[in-house]
């Protein structure tokens, strides 16, 4: 396995005179790699505007970042009187990332090129109740499979959006072991698995958390600084992107409002029991029963099961009993919203989630209700809208999450000069760990075959 | 029969019941005088005229008229082409099999932006949504028609058999969910066969994969491929070097029909249903022209057929009677009326 420059240099003692190129090198990789890969720069001129850096550097560089197959040169730019300058470009092909979502009744899994655009996916469905080591096994053997497809491709790295909040203590530029997501996580080495399995680094992220990164980037938020994100579901979640980047508290549980105690009338109980779609679809059950919703009763008439999405549609349809469970939900998710947005005074909210997504109703009550409670500056250029994205969120997300931390500076800086991320110092060490216990505890980590 | 497999974008599937048209949706729409067009991948094929005519006939049903059908011969520049002609002649909906997947997205969202009902057969394009996008997708339950597959092919499969599997190597919704369930129920049902999966990129490489995957694996015991076409080619190829191993497919089409009834080397057959599939797109499309709510995602259950109902589910799949030979080899003709009624 190749060994790190900057393993090297931590192994012989620092001597006096010029540094080595290894050294002096890596932090203008760095920053020209990530100009470059965010596009605030896409000629040799403007790298070498925004880096400060000579043009003979620049062009070293660049040399350097071709040869690892991280930039591409091979198209000319726009001319803006004289030659039409060289095009340097991303190469997100050449590498992959694995993407999953793990929810309570679905396995999401895809692959991605290192921009974060999704090549394929697949869903099946599964139980989150079942052993861990069940759905690895599964994820293993999925993951293989879509492999299959890109072999001739690198993988870089894989991201999992998982149904939990993630607390951060076991990342250190990447995941190090597995966290307690889930009951019965602790007890089962996932991320482990993977990384023996796929020889890659492994990032995990709660599902709000990659929905929020994937409308962030490729979704409403493109080009925006602070956006907030409400998943309206079973469960009503949130994320915050602050100055571009997500925003994760001290321990990655960000956004649990579906805990926050609200009322009605006399009724009080969680934002997720009073304003959750099982809230919505009991109450349209209700109005079916009672006759209050005539296309809800018509559709119990042909035998169709009430979901929330059904009163969704007949309120879209303009079915009043439906419009009155949608308004009320949508206006309590509001309530909690507006307080968050006084505080954090977001330049965009999206909400998401199927009945978010396709229904009018519900975002205009919570728009409505937003947008009466903020303070006249947050709301004056504050827009809401719904999801652009749909359930492929989840999947993009994680991918931007692998794609960010793979070329995090503090991440990039120590496997760059080799061009795979796999030579990274923590990772290495990582994986010796992982055989070590592997040899003292048995063969536990063994990932199954195709 | 129970969905097995989940939509493109992880949709739980409704059933084509969800959307039956009651009488009195039937006397709304022909007073509505409602337009439709149809853009399918070809013509050609059996399954794409079984499908046309559910379409064509429940619509009729309707009185709904259909202004046009158009052949796409697989070709997205056709599809797109054709699409952005219908948005001129501004049918009330547009039925479409996408023929390419991110290539004819933007083409769609137009039909869909033109405030034309969309309603996908088989395969939706990248980054399309259901309720925003496009009316519903429409499809067999590919998963499920897998695992029925890999279902059929096991009772004929030794203790610790290699088996190989015949993939499509392009990035299409309804192959990629076949091969995961077939290899899927074998992991979990079957742990002791061995899985040798090969892909063909067109059908004219099938003859070329079959050959590598056989002479890879002389052990082979068994073979899926993931549709009856290159199944047809595939069983060639493997008479041609003298090698006999039971085999199953999806779709049931006359050659397969045939294989299936002498059970050499067809053992079972995982069927899906056009011209069901035709009604109920027709159906759905009704059902969003008449402002009801429309499920983003119907799937139809696959048929499990194997030689002993090989007759009535031909017959229920394509609307007509099995071949001759199909019937021959069942005995169920050419029989003389002393063997029918011995003395």
């Amino acid at each position: 396995m190749a060994t790190t420059a900057t393993a090297a240099n931590d192994a012989a003692p620092r001597r006096k005179g010029r540094p080595r190129v290894t050294e002096t090198a890596a932090p203008s990789l760095v920053e020209i790699l990530n100009l470059v890969r965010t596009e605030q720069a896409t000629t040799r001129q403007e790298i070498e505007r925004q880096s400060e850096l000579g043009r003979a550097i620049v062009a070293d560089r660049l040399n350097t970042l071709g040869d690892l197959g991280l930039v591409d040169e091979s198209e000319l730019g726009a001319a803006t009187g004289g030659r039409a300058p060289r095009r340097v470009r991303f190469a997100a092909d050449r590498g992959r990332i694995l993407v999953a979502t793990l929810d309570q009744t679905a396995l999401g899994v895809g692959i991605a090129d290192l921009g974060g655009s999704l090549l394929m996916e697949h869903h099946e469905a599964t139980e989150l109740s079942q052993p861990v080591s069940a759905l690895a096994d599964r994820l293993v053997t999925l993951f293989r499979w879509m492999l299959e497809r890109h072999s001739d491709i690198q993988l870089y790295g894989i991201s999992i959006s998982v149904p939990g909040a993630v607390s951060d203590g076991a990342e250190t530029l990447f995941q190090r072991a597995t966290p307690g997501v889930l009951p019965g996580w602790e007890s089962f080495p996932l991320v482990e698995t993977l990384v023996a399995a796929f020889d890659a680094p492994v990032w995990l992220r709660s599902s709000v958390e990659t929905m929020t990164m994937g409308e962030l980037h490729a979704g409403a938020g493109r080009n925006q600084r602070t956006m907030m994100f409400v998943k309206v579901g079973k469960r009503i979640g949130a994320g915050l992107a602050s100055d571009g980047v997500l925003f994760r508290g001290a321990q990655g549980a960000v956004g649990l409002i579906g805990s926050v105690p609200v009322t009605i009338g006399d009724r009080t109980g969680t934002l997720d029991a009073m304003a959750g779609s099982d809230h919505i679809a009991q109450d349209g059950r209700l109005a079916a029963e009672n006759g209050t919703s005539p296309i809800l009763a018509e559709l119990v008439r042909r035998g169709a099961e009430i979901t929330a999405l059904e009163v969704a549609q007949a309120a879209q349809m303009g079915d009043a009993a439906a419009i009155d469970i949608l308004a009320q939900s949508g206006r309590l998710i509001g309530q909690v919203v507006a307080t968050l947005a006084n505080m954090l005074n977001p330049a965009l909210i999206v909400l998401s989630g199927s009945i978010a997504q396709t229904n009018d109703i519900l975002l205009a009550s919570a728009r409505e209700a937003i947008y009466g409670a903020c303070h006249p500056l947050v709301s004056r250029d504050m827009q809401i809208i719904r999801s652009q994205m749909g359930s492929s969120s989840g999947l993009v997300g994680a991918a931007i999450v692998a794609s960010e931390g793979l070329f995090a500076p503090p991440m990039l800086k120590d496997w760059i000069m080799t061009g795979q991320p796999q030579a990274h110092p923590l990772f290495q060490e990582m994986k010796k760990e992982i055989a070590r216990r592997k040899v003292t505890k048995g063969d536990m980590v063994r990932p199954p075959d195709m | 029969m129970t969905i097995a497999g989940l939509g493109p974008h992880g949709e739980r599937a409704s059933a084509p019941e969800r959307v039956l048209l009651l009488p009195e949706d039937m006397e709304r729409a022909r007073a509505s005088g409602l337009r439709v067009a149809v853009v399918l991948h070809t013509l050609e094929s059996d399954w794409a005229k079984q499908q046309l005519s559910g379409i064509i006939g429940m619509l009729g049903n309707c009185g709904v008229a259909v202004i046009d059908v158009i052949d796409c011969a697989f070709t997205p520049e056709v599809q797109i082409e054709a699409l952005g002609r219908l948005i001129e002649e501004a049918p009330d909906a547009v039925i479409s099999l996408p023929v390419a997947n991110s290539k004819v997205a933007a083409a769609h969202a137009r039909v869909s932006a033109a405030g034309i009902k969309l309603i996908l057969l088989d395969n939706a394009p990248t980054g399309l949504l259901p309720g925003k996008d496009y009316i519903s997708l429409v499809s067999a339950d590919n998963f499920g028609l897998g695992k029925i597959a890999a279902e059929g092919l096991s009772p004929h499969l030794p203790d610790g058999a290699e088996v190989g599997v015949l993939g499509y190597d392009a990035d299409f919704f309804a192959t990629n969910e076949r091969e995961i369930a077939f290899v899927n129920w074998m992991q979990i049902h079957r742990p002791d066969v061995t899985l040798r999966v090969q892909r063909f990129p067109a059908l004219s490489a099938v003859a070329a994969t079959t050959r590598a995957l056989a002479e890879a694996h002389p052990d082979l015991a068994g073979l899926f491929v993931v549709w009856d076409t290159p199944a047809i080619m595939a069983a060639g190829i493997l008479k041609m070097l003298g090698r006999k191993m039971p085999m199953t497919t999806v779709d049931l089409g006359q050659e397969a029909a045939i294989g299936l009834a002498a059970s050499d080397p067809l053992v079972a057959i995982a069927a899906q249903q056009p011209f069901r599939q035709g009604e109920s797109a027709a159906s759905i499309t009704v059902t969003a022209l008449l402002g009801r709510p429309s499920p983003d995602w119907v799937a139809l259950p696959g048929l499990a057929v194997t030689a002993s109902n090989v007759v009535e589910c031909f017959q229920t799949v394509w609307r007509a009677p099995a071949p001759q030979e199909v019937l021959r080899r069942l005995r169920l003709v050419g029989l003389k009326t002393s063997d029918q009624h011995p003395s």
